[in-house]
């Protein structure tokens, strides 16, 4: 018996290629959290992607279903959990609509505030992850880091967590800002400023990681609109719709701020887009230390308990990842009947198919890295 | 725990005008939540209204930003659509409402590419049957459970009793 049998000799005629499968995640730090990708690759391009969520998922809807609307405050914050208070806002908004209560002035400004500082919290948190899935290994994540630690610090010292703030409430808020809060916020819009550029210069000024994103996975404004994608992704195609500006909500009609936008919607557009976000989101929070009025933070006229008749409404405000879209229905009592969360990277990571197919292995998680999603908000 | 009386038909708030004018063969009544005209339309007829609704050039819907389904209570699941357009900057809302013995509701991902995700994710929370989706597959849950959490008869806290069931009705007092 020869060692190497006769037949098993490959010659050219027989050497055929077969699809394999990959399997990315649930735990991979590639993923951002806890998602899976089935991929299957052609030698090093990927035919097919599967992805498989749910890891996270905790159930909000049910929940909210069954808590007051006071006792929900603390799920939702968990959602989008990188910008706690976008989501907050999102919820009180729906629940104010529903039982027409009134904010007062101070509140509405703060709100704006706090919650493009959590906007700025959430695109630092995407470039320092970014920068590492292309390769820029830890420096992008530090200087990110070192940032946002600033911002958690200035939120703890607000309300006493630095992650899930829970300082919102439907018809105002926890409670007032610390005294010393305009010099706190001024110094931060230095620093982030400072942090905005140092990652600017290592990103934006590094000829591979440019060359790597440039020209990657672009789409179309039609195809991304068909998609339901909303937010940067949606501005990096070159359509200039916030809905801060479309909508505007809060007090948002006051402030002016740019919109900016990307030219093919390829991953440096989607980078460059967030980059920006970042800039025009501090000129908000310059624009709120200006106009801050004195008064009250709490609608006086707030009842102990919240009881809301018959009434339906679906709230969209510009989370960090897109439209953040709150569905509520009230029949009666002391909790909503259902409430449901449109989440934004829900929506842009259904679309992650169609632009990682026919793309190399090693892009694919670089397109991934490119829609920011925070499996917190896609499993609700 | 009554809904509010439906419009006169010949009201049409907000934007129902102007999408009644350009579909004058759409049947559907009109009743307004706080933020949106919402179309009350039977599930036969929903895909040509929605057809109608993205493809005229006045009311171009182009965007299915949401789709939510509600248990509402004696045996009837609704369906909320939420559409927007991006040209006109208008919504609108769409309403389907479905007996649980027959909950087939068309699927909408042959119009938009968006409602793929939102579907099957009704379709497991709520047990509706969404008919022509391409790849009906549970998405948050696991496939083997065969529970409708979102369904008002199903209890919140036994949950992880009912997660080795493999049929029946859900929400079992055990």
């Amino acid at each position: 018996m020869s060692v190497w049998p006769e037949e098993r000799v490959t010659t050219i005629d027989s050497f055929n290629t077969v699809d394999m499968t990959i399997n990315v995640g649930p735990q991979h730090p590639a993923t951002h959290g806890v998602f899976r990708m089935v991929l299957t690759v052609d030698g090093e391009v990927v035919v097919d992607c599967e992805p498989y969520i749910g890891y996270l998922h905790r159930g909000l809807e049910k929940l909210t279903e069954n808590h007051d609307y006071r006792q929900s405050m603390g799920w939702w914050d968990r959602t989008d959990y990188l910008a706690g208070l976008c989501c907050e806002g999102a919820y009180c908004m729906a629940v104010e609509k529903m039982a027409g209560l009134e904010v007062p002035e101070r509140a509405e400004y703060i709100r704006v505030m706090m919650m493009e500082l959590s906007r700025i919290n959430s695109h630092f948190m995407f470039l320092g992850a970014f920068g590492a899935d292309v390769g820029s290994f830890g420096t992008s994540f530090i200087y990110a880091w070192r940032e946002r630690e600033r911002i958690y610090d200035f939120f703890e010292e607000v309300s006493g967590d630095r992650m899930f703030p829970t300082y919102f409430r439907p018809g105002g808020l926890m409670a007032d800002l610390p005294e010393n809060y305009e010099s706190r916020v001024r110094w931060l819009l230095g620093s982030i400023n400072q942090g905005l550029e140092d990652l600017d210069g290592l990103l934006t000024g590094n000829e591979i990681f440019v060359e790597r994103c440039k020209g990657l996975s672009p789409m179309s404004t039609s195809r991304a609109v068909n998609l339901g994608i909303t937010g940067p992704i949606l501005r990096a195609t070159g359509l200039p719709w916030d809905l801060r500006k479309a909508e505007p909500y809060s007090v948002y009609d006051r402030m002016k701020f740019d919109i900016p936008i990307g030219e093919s919607g390829d991953i440096f557009d989607r980078y460059f887009v967030r980059l920006s976000e970042i800039y025009q989101s501090t000129k908000i929070i310059e624009q709120c230390l200006e106009q801050m009025p004195k008064g009250l933070v709490l609608n006086p006229d707030l009842p102990k308990t919240l009881r809301i008749d018959n009434a339906e409404c679906y709230i969209r405000t510009e989370g960090t990842k897109g439209e953040y879209g709150v569905y509520a229905m009230a029949r009666g009592g002391v909790k909503p009947y259902r409430m449901k969360l449109r989440s934004p990277s829900f929506c842009n990571l259904a679309a992650l198919k169609e632009m990682v197919v026919g793309n190399y292995l090693a892009d694919a998680i670089i397109i991934l890295g490119s829609l920011d999603i925070v499996l917190g908000e896609v499993d609700k | 725990m009554t809904q509010p009386a439906p419009a006169s038909p010949p009201e049409y708030p907000g934007i129902s005008g102007l999408i009644h004018k350009s579909l004058p063969k759409a049947a559907f009544t009109v009743l307004s939540t706080k933020t949106d005209a919402d179309l009350q339309v039977a599930a036969a007829d929903l895909l040509e209204l929605v057809q109608g609704l993205f493809e005229r050039k006045e009311l171009a819907f182009d965007m299915l930003a949401n789709i939510t389904g509600i248990d509402m209570g004696e045996d009837k699941l609704a369906v909320k659509y939420n559409f927007y357009s991006f040209k006109h900057n208008h919504r609108v809302q769409v309403t389907v409402t479905v007996p649980w013995a027959n909950r087939h509701v068309p699927s909408l991902t042959s119009i938009y590419g968006a409602a793929d995700w939102h579907e099957r994710e009704a379709a497991e929370m709520l047990g509706l049957v969404f008919d022509g989706h391409p790849n009906p597959k549970a998405l948050l849950l696991d496939e083997d459970v065969r529970i409708h959490p979102l369904l008002k008869s199903h209890p919140l806290q036994t949950v992880e009793i009912l997660q080795g069931i493999e049929e029946g009705v859900p929400g079992f007092k055990f």
